[in-house]
C-alpha cells in the first residue's frame, strides 16, 4: 500500500505534545455535556458528549421530534446509545475513535491546523458551521495524499454511529413508519 | 400466526437444562485443559454440520465458539440488542482500507444463525472452474449432488411457496419487464412466519440453522460445546499439531478474558470461516501450517452495491421472508469472463440496517427515511476470483492478533459494479420506481432512467465512494491438489500437518457465485464423512 500521512495520528500528538500552550492561546469552548440520564458513560467523556450534543441535531435533522422537550430528550438517548455501542466494539476499534475525538476535542488543533485540512468547528454552535464541517469530511477525497481516507473514515463513523443509535431506538420508529417487530401470539 | 404457539418451543435451551454438555467460557474462574477426539473451531455451516457428522460416528468431539450461546427466546427481532450480540465486531468489520462492510456471524450457529435462509448449490460454472483451473479433484455436479441432497434433506431446503413481499416482488416485475430471467430462492426453514427477521436470530426455530439442527445432533451424541472462547495457536510437536490454545473472551464478547483453555485432540477441525480460519494458522506463526505462504490470500467477498428506489405503493421491506427473489442472468450470460457477472437479489429493510447502508446525513437522509415504507431495495453481488485480475484480498493481524483482511477491488470487479447500478436502476424504473438512488457518494436521488443512466456513467467507481458490502468471505484455505497452490487437499486435509483439516467457506478457492451456506454444507458433509471414516478405522 501507498505511504500516506495519517493526519488523525499526527494531530493527536502534537494535541498532546502543544498541551503546555493550550491554557495560554485557547480556552475550551467545548459545549456542556448533557446529563446521562443515570447512564453510566464508559467511552464517551463530559467533552466528547458536548461535542455530540451539537453534532446529533445536524446528522439527524428533522427525523429528531420537532418539540423542544422531545427533541432534547432524543439527543440525549442517542448520545447513551452511542455509548453503548461503542462499548461493545473491539478494543482497537475504540482506540480508533479516541483519536478522532481528540481531533473534534481540541479547539489547539484547530487552531494551529489549517482549517483546509480538518475543518473541525472552533465553537461547536453554530449548525451552518457543522454543516459544513460535516461535508467538508463526507466530500474528502479518500484518495488525498495529505489526509489518506481518514476524514472520510470519520465522516462515516460518526454518521453510522449516530444513525444507529437513533433508528435502533423505538422513539425513530414514527417518523421512518416502522412498526416494530411483529408480536408473536403465545409469547 | 396461529401456529406461532406451538413453533415457539425453545427446545435447544431446554436441552441445555437437561444435560446437553455446555462451557461458557467466560464464565470459568480456572484455566482448563481438555482432552477429546476431534476439536472444531467454529460453529456455523462448517462446523456445526461436521460437528454431528463426526459426532455419530462415535467420536468424542468439542465445539470451540468465539460468540455466545444464545437460543430462541433471546431473540427479540430487535436490530439493537443482535447487531452487537450475534455479529463480529458488532456488525461493523470492515477491509483495512474501511471501503466494505462485511456482515459474519459470531454466535453458535455461526452464519446460519443470522443469515437471511438463501439456498443455493455450487453452481456448475463454478465447479467446472475448479475442477480445470484450480487442480480440484471430486467435486464434479455429478460427485457432489448427493452431498447437496444430504444436505437439503438435513436443514429441510425446499421451495418457497408462498408470496413473495413487495421488495422482491419488484425484482420479479421489473426482470419480467426487461426480458430478465430470474427465479424463486429455496429456503432452508420449517415452520416459517414470514416473520422478516431472519437477520436477527429467528424467534421461533423456523431457520434451520446449526443451532437447531446439527450443533443439537452432535450434543445428543456426547459433544461438548464450548461457547465464547476464541482459538488463538496451534501449538506444533514434530510436524503434527499437540495442541490447541484457547483463550476466553469476556462476558460482553468484545475482549479476550483471563482463562486459556488447551485442548488436546487427535484430530483439529479449521470451521472458523474465511477470517477466523487463516487467522488461527498466522497466528500461531509455524512454516509447516503455511509453508507457502498462501494462507489467507486470495480470500473472496461477493462484494456488494446497493440500489434504493421509492415506489408509488408501500413496500415494507421489513416484513416477510427476507430473500425469496433473484437473477442470474448477469451471471450466466458473462461466464466468458469478457465482463464481471453478477447476482441480484433483495436485502431486509429493518430501520438501523437501512439507515446505516445510506449514504449521507441531513436533510437528505431523513427525506429517505421518512419515506421508508415505499423504499425498496436491489443488491448485486459481484462474482470475484474467476478473472486474472480478480485475485481477492489477503487476511492479516492486527497489532492485537485480532484479523482484519485487506481486500483491494479489481478494475474488472468496479466495472461488473458499474454496470450493476445500471442494472438494478433499469429493473427498479421498469417496475414503476418514481424515484432511484445509487448508494453512492456522489449520486442523488434520479427521477428517470435517462438522468440516472448519465449519473452512473460518470461516477468514480472508487472505494470509499461506491458503498460496498460483504457476507460472504470465502477462501483464505483453498483446496487442490497442488500442494504448492492450494492450503489443503480436495478432501479438506491440510497438506503437510496430517491431523488438521479445514471444513468451512475458507476452502473455496473462488467465489462461489451464489451465497455460500450450502456449499460449505454439502462439501463439509463429504470432507467429515471421509475423516471420520479415517478416524474410526
Amino acid at each position: 500500500m501507498l505511504t500516506r500521512r495519517n493526519l488523525l495520528k499526527r494531530s493527536a500528538i502534537s494535541g498532546v505534545t502543544l498541551l503546555a500552550f493550550e491554557t495560554c492561546y485557547a480556552s475550551p469552548q467545548i459545549p456542556p455535556a448533557p446529563d446521562g440520564m443515570g447512564h453510566h458513560f464508559e467511552f464517551l467523556t463530559p467533552e466528547d458528549r458536548g461535542i455530540l450534543s451539537k453534532l446529533i441535531p445536524v446528522i439527524l435533522a428533522e427525523s429528531l421530534p420537532s418539540s423542544s422537550k422531545k427533541h432534547e430528550q432524543a439527543i440525549k438517548e442517542v448520545i447513551v446509545g452511542w455509548d453503548i455501542a461503542v462499548s461493545g466494539l473491539p478494543i482497537l476499534t475504540q482506540q480508533e475513535l479516541r483519536k478522532l475525538f481528540s481531533v473534534l476535542d481540541s479547539n489547539l488543533i484547530f487552531s494551529l491546523t489549517p482549517r483546509l485540512l480538518t475543518g473541525v468547528p472552533g465553537a461547536w454552535e453554530d449548525p451552518t458551521e457543522i454543516e459544513d464541517f460535516l461535508n467538508n469530511w463526507r466530500n474528502s477525497n479518500p484518495e488525498s495524499i495529505i489526509t489518506g481516507n481518514e476524514l472520510r473514515v470519520g465522516y462515516m463513523g460518526m454518521v453510522e454511529l449516530t444513525m444507529a443509535s437513533w433508528y435502533g431506538n423505538p422513539r425513530s420508529w414514527d417518523f421512518c413508519g416502522y412498526g416494530g417487530p411483529p408480536v408473536l401470539s403465545g409469547t | 400466526m396461529s401456529d406461532a404457539k406451538n413453533t415457539i418451543t425453545d427446545f435447544v435451551a431446554e436441552g441445555f437444562q437437561n444435560g446437553w454438555k455446555h462451557i461458557d467460557a467466560s464464565q470459568l474462574d480456572e484455566d482448563q485443559t481438555l482432552e477429546t477426539d476431534v476439536v472444531i473451531i467454529g460453529s456455523g455451516a462448517g462446523g456445526g454440520n461436521s460437528a454431528e457428522i463426526l459426532a455419530q460416528a462415535g467420536l468424542n468431539v468439542m465445539i470451540v465458539e468465539e460468540g455466545p450461546l444464545q437460543t430462541s427466546s433471546d431473540f427479540h427481532m430487535k436490530e439493537d440488542e443482535a447487531y452487537p450480540n450475534l455479529y463480529q465486531e458488532s456488525a461493523g468489520r470492515q477491509t483495512k482500507d474501511r471501503g466494505i462492510k462485511i456482515f459474519q456471524g459470531r454466535m453458535v450457529g455461526g452464519g446460519t444463525g443470522i443469515n437471511w435462509t438463501t439456498s443455493f448449490r455450487t453452481p456448475s460454472s463454478t465447479l467446472k472452474f475448479w475442477a480445470e483451473e484450480m487442480s480440484v479433484q471430486g467435486f464434479s455436479e455429478e460427485e457432489m449432488r448427493p452431498w447437496f441432497e444430504l444436505v437439503e434433506k438435513r436443514y429441510n431446503i425446499q421451495d418457497w411457496t408462498d408470496t413473495p413481499n413487495a421488495n422482491n416482488s419488484v425484482l420479479e416485475t421489473g426482470c419480467t419487464k426487461l426480458g430478465i430471467r430470474w427465479g424463486k430462492i429455496r429456503r432452508n426453514v420449517a415452520g416459517c412466519l414470514n416473520l422478516g427477521y431472519c437477520g436477527t436470530g429467528c424467534p421461533v426455530n423456523a431457520k434451520q440453522s446449526t443451532l437447531v439442527t446439527t450443533i443439537p445432533g452432535a450434543l445428543k451424541k456426547g459433544a461438548t460445546l464450548i461457547s465464547k472462547a476464541r482459538a488463538e495457536t496451534f501449538e506444533i510437536k514434530k510436524g503434527k499439531i499437540d495442541k490447541l490454545h484457547c483463550r476466553s473472551m469476556t462476558p460482553r464478547g468484545n475482549a479476550p478474558g483471563r482463562q486459556s483453555i488447551k485442548i488436546k485432540a487427535r484430530h483439529y477441525v479449521l470451521a472458523a470461516g474465511g477470517i477466523g480460519s487463516p487467522a488461527v494458522l498466522l497466528r500461531s506463526e509455524n512454516k509447516t501450517l503455511n509453508p507457502y505462504g498462501l494462507v489467507g490470500k486470495r480470500t473472496f467477498l461477493h462484494p456488494v452495491n446497493i440500489s434504493g428506489a421509492i415506489m408509488p405503493f408501500r413496500v415494507n421491506g421489513e416484513y416477510g421472508a427476507p430473500q425469496t427473489s433473484y437473477s442470474d442472468h448477469y451471471i450466466e450470460t458473462r461466464l466468458d469472463n469478457q465482463r464481471a457477472g453478477f447476482k441480484l437479489e433483495c436485502p431486509p429493510l429493518q430501520p438501523m440496517l437501512t439507515a446505516t447502508s445510506l449514504e449521507g446525513h441531513g436533510k437528505s437522509h431523513a427525506e429517505i427515511m421518512k419515506q421508508r415504507p415505499f423504499l425498496q431495495v436491489l443488491i448485486a453481488l459481484q462474482r470475484d476470483g474467476f478473472h486474472h485480475d480478480s485475485i481477492g484480498g489477503q487476511v492479516f493481524l492486527k497489532s492485537d492478533g485480532t484479523p482484519g483482511l485487506d481486500y483491494q477491488v479489481s478494475g474488472y470487479v468496479w466495472e461488473g459494479i458499474r454496470d450493476a447500478f445500471l442494472v438494478m436502476a433499469e429493473i427498479q424504473f421498469a417496475a414503476g420506481a418514481k424515484v432511484v438512488a445509487p448508494a453512492h457518494r456522489d449520486a442523488r436521488l434520479y427521477h428517470s432512467l435517462k438522468e440516472v443512466k448519465k449519473t452512473i456513467a460518470a461516477l468514480d467507481m472508487e472505494i470509499l465512494k461506491a458503498r460496498l458490502f460483504s457476507a460472504h468471505v470465502m477462501g483464505g484455505c483453498p483446496i487442490g491438489e497442488n500442494p504448492v497452490k492450494s492450503v489443503v487437499n480436495s478432501m479438506g486435509r491440510h497438506h503437510e500437518v496430517e491431523n488438521l483439516s479445514v471444513f468451512d467457506g475458507s476452502v473455496f478457492p473462488t467465489s462461489i457465485a451464489a451465497n455460500p451456506m450450502v456449499s460449505i454444507f454439502g462439501t463439509s458433509a463429504k470432507f467429515a464423512t471421509e475423516l471420520a471414516k479415517g478416524l474410526a478405522a
